[in-house]
C-alpha cells in the first residue's frame, strides 16, 4: 500500500514538472520583453587629488581614473563611489546621505567648492573633471579635510538658544515675521564650502570666523527669542572675527544650498555700527 | 593652519629661517627639534600640534568697538564722504572765489586718510605681527610714517604751491 501511494505521489509529481510551466519571479517570456538600450560607452578622466599620510615624503598628486559615464550615476558622488568600488579602493572621501543634507562630500570640483552629491558629471567626455578637498585647508588623506578649526569656531559662537527668561509654561512664542528672519541661514549644514571658498580666511583662519561661522552667528543674533544678543554682537567687536570680511562674495557664490552668508555678515555689521 | 600659511608662502620661508626662534609659531619646533634649515620639517612625535582639545570652541581678542564697528563706519563715511567731495572739489575749483584752499584742505586730509585705511587693512592681512613679528611691525611703523610724511607734504604743497584741486585741474587740462 504504502509503495503504491508513494507510486502515486512521484507520478503526480512527474506529471506537474513536466507537463505544467515552471513559474518564475520573471513570468513574461524573453520575447515578450523590450530588448535593453544599448547604451555607448562615454569614457570621461576624472583627476583626483591624492596624498596618503602614511607616505609622507611623497608629495600630493593629482590621479587619473577613466570610467564609463553611461554606467555611472549622474553626479560627482557617483562617480568617486564607482572609482572607490571598481578601480581604487585606497580612494578616501567623506560621504553620507548622497542628497545634499549631510554636508560630508563638500570638495573642490573643477575650481569650485561644492557638495559632490549635488554636482552633475559635466557629460563632455573630451574634457577631465578635476576634483581637490576644499582649499587651504589640512588633509587628513585624499579628499578628507580636517575640520577641526572650522568646529571649534562654530563652537566658539555659542549656536544653541540662550534666554534668560524662559516663559512660564510651554514653548517659546515667535511670530510669524520673526520666524521668517531665520529662513535662509538656518538650512545652513555646515559643509565649509563657503569658508573654504573665502580668501580672507585662507589666510587669516586662526581669527577670522568665516562666512558659515558668521552666517550661524547671526542666526542666533537674528532669533527674536534669544536674549544673549548683545553678548553674541560684542564678542565680534575686534579687528578679527567679523570684520576681516572684505565683502568678497566668495560665499555666496558657492554655497550649494543657495544660501548668501554675505548678506548675514552685511546685516551683522550694520546692526553693530547702528547700535 | 597659520603655521602651515607661514610655511607656504615664500617670502615667510626666508623669515622663519632667520627669525627662528623668535616666531610663537615654531617654538615646539625650536624646543624639541634640532637647530637647522631642516629642523622645521622634523617630525615631532606627538608633538602639541593644538592647544587643549579639540572640543575646546575658540577663542575671541578682547572686545573694543574702535577696532570693530566704529573704525568699520568710519571707514565707510569717509569712502562715501569722498564721492561729494570730489564733485565739490572739481565745481569749486572751477570758481576760486569760492576758496580752493578749502577743498585742498579737507580733500588732502580725507582722501590721505582713506589711502591709510585701505592699506591699513592689507598689512592686517597679509603682514599682521602675530604672523610676522619683525616684518609686521616694519610694515605697520612703516605705513603710519608714510601716512605723516604724505599728510605733511601735502599740507606743506597746499599752502606754499597751487594746492591738490588745482594740480589735478592743470593735469587734466594739460
Amino acid at each position: 500500500m504504502q509503495s503504491l501511494l508513494r507510486a502515486t505521489r512521484s507520478s503526480n509529481f512527474a506529471n506537474l514538472s513536466h507537463g505544467l510551466p515552471k513559474r518564475a519571479f520573471s513570468t513574461s517570456q524573453r520575447y515578450r520583453q523590450a530588448t535593453p538600450q544599448e547604451k555607448p560607452v562615454l569614457m570621461k578622466e576624472f583627476k583626483i587629488y591624492r596624498w596618503n599620510p602614511d607616505e609622507p615624503d611623497k608629495k600630493p598628486e593629482l590621479q587619473s581614473y577613466n570610467i564609463d559615464l553611461n554606467q555611472t550615476g549622474p553626479m560627482i558622488l557617483d562617480a568617486l563611489i564607482k572609482i572607490k568600488n571598481e578601480i581604487d579602493p585606497t580612494l578616501t572621501f567623506r560621504r553620507s546621505c548622497r542628497e545634499g543634507i549631510c554636508g560630508s562630500c563638500a570638495m573642490n570640483i573643477d575650481g569650485q567648492n561644492t557638495l559632490a552629491c549635488l554636482c552633475r558629471i559635466d557629460r563632455d567626455g573630451g574634457k577631465n573633471t578635476k576634483v581637490y578637498p576644499l582649499p587651504h585647508m589640512y588633509i587628513v588623506k585624499d579628499l578628507v579635510p580636517d575640520m577641526t578649526q572650522f568646529y571649534k569656531q562654530y563652537k566658539s559662537i555659542q549656536p544653541w538658544l540662550q534666554n534668560d527668561n524662559p516663559p512660564a509654561s510651554g514653548e517659546h512664542i515667535q511670530s510669524p515675521a520673526d520666524r521668517l528672519k531665520l529662513d535662509g541661514m538656518y538650512e545652513c549644514i555646515l559643509c565649509a564650502c563657503c569658508s573654504t571658498s573665502c580668501p580672507s580666511y585662507w589666510w587669516n583662519q586662526d581669527e577670522y570666523l568665516g562666512p558659515a561661522t558668521l552666517m550661524q552667528a547671526y542666526r542666533w543674533i537674528a532669533d527674536s527669542r534669544d536674549t544673549a544678543g548683545d553678548a553674541r554682537k560684542a564678542k565680534l567687536q575686534n579687528e578679527f572675527s567679523l570684520y576681516r570680511c572684505h565683502t568678497i562674495f566668495n560665499c555666496s557664490r558657492t554655497c550649494p544650498k543657495g544660501l548668501n552668508p554675505a548678506a548675514a555678515i552685511a546685516k551683522i555689521k550694520l546692526e553693530l555700527s547702528s547700535e | 593652519m597659520s603655521s602651515a600659511l607661514l610655511l607656504r608662502s615664500t617670502l615667510p620661508r626666508a623669515l622663519a629661517a632667520r627669525h627662528f626662534a623668535r616666531s610663537s609659531l615654531l617654538v615646539r619646533h625650536a624646543s624639541t627639534a634640532t637647530t637647522g634649515e631642516d629642523a622645521k620639517y622634523k617630525y615631532v612625535p606627538g608633538g602639541p600640534i593644538l592647544q587643549g582639545t579639540v572640543n575646546d570652541p575658540t577663542t575671541f581678542p578682547p572686545p573694543n568697538p574702535s577696532h570693530g564697528s566704529y573704525h568699520w563706519a568710519f571707514e565707510r563715511l569717509l569712502s562715501a564722504a569722498l564721492v561729494p567731495m570730489s564733485a565739490a572739489a572739481f565745481v569749486g575749483s572751477a570758481n576760486p572765489s569760492v576758496g580752493a584752499a578749502v577743498f585742498d584742505g579737507v580733500l588732502g586730509l580725507v582722501l590721505v586718510m582713506h589711502c591709510h585705511i585701505g592699506f591699513d587693512a592689507s598689512v592686517v592681512d597679509y603682514l599682521h605681527p602675530r604672523k610676522f613679528p619683525v616684518l609686521g611691525q616694519v610694515a605697520k611703523w612703516g605705513l603710519r610714517g608714510a601716512t605723516v610724511a604724505t599728510l605733511v607734504g601735502v599740507y606743506q604743497f597746499n599752502t606754499n604751491d597751487v594746492g591738490l584741486t588745482e594740480l589735478i585741474a592743470k593735469v587734466w587740462t594739460a
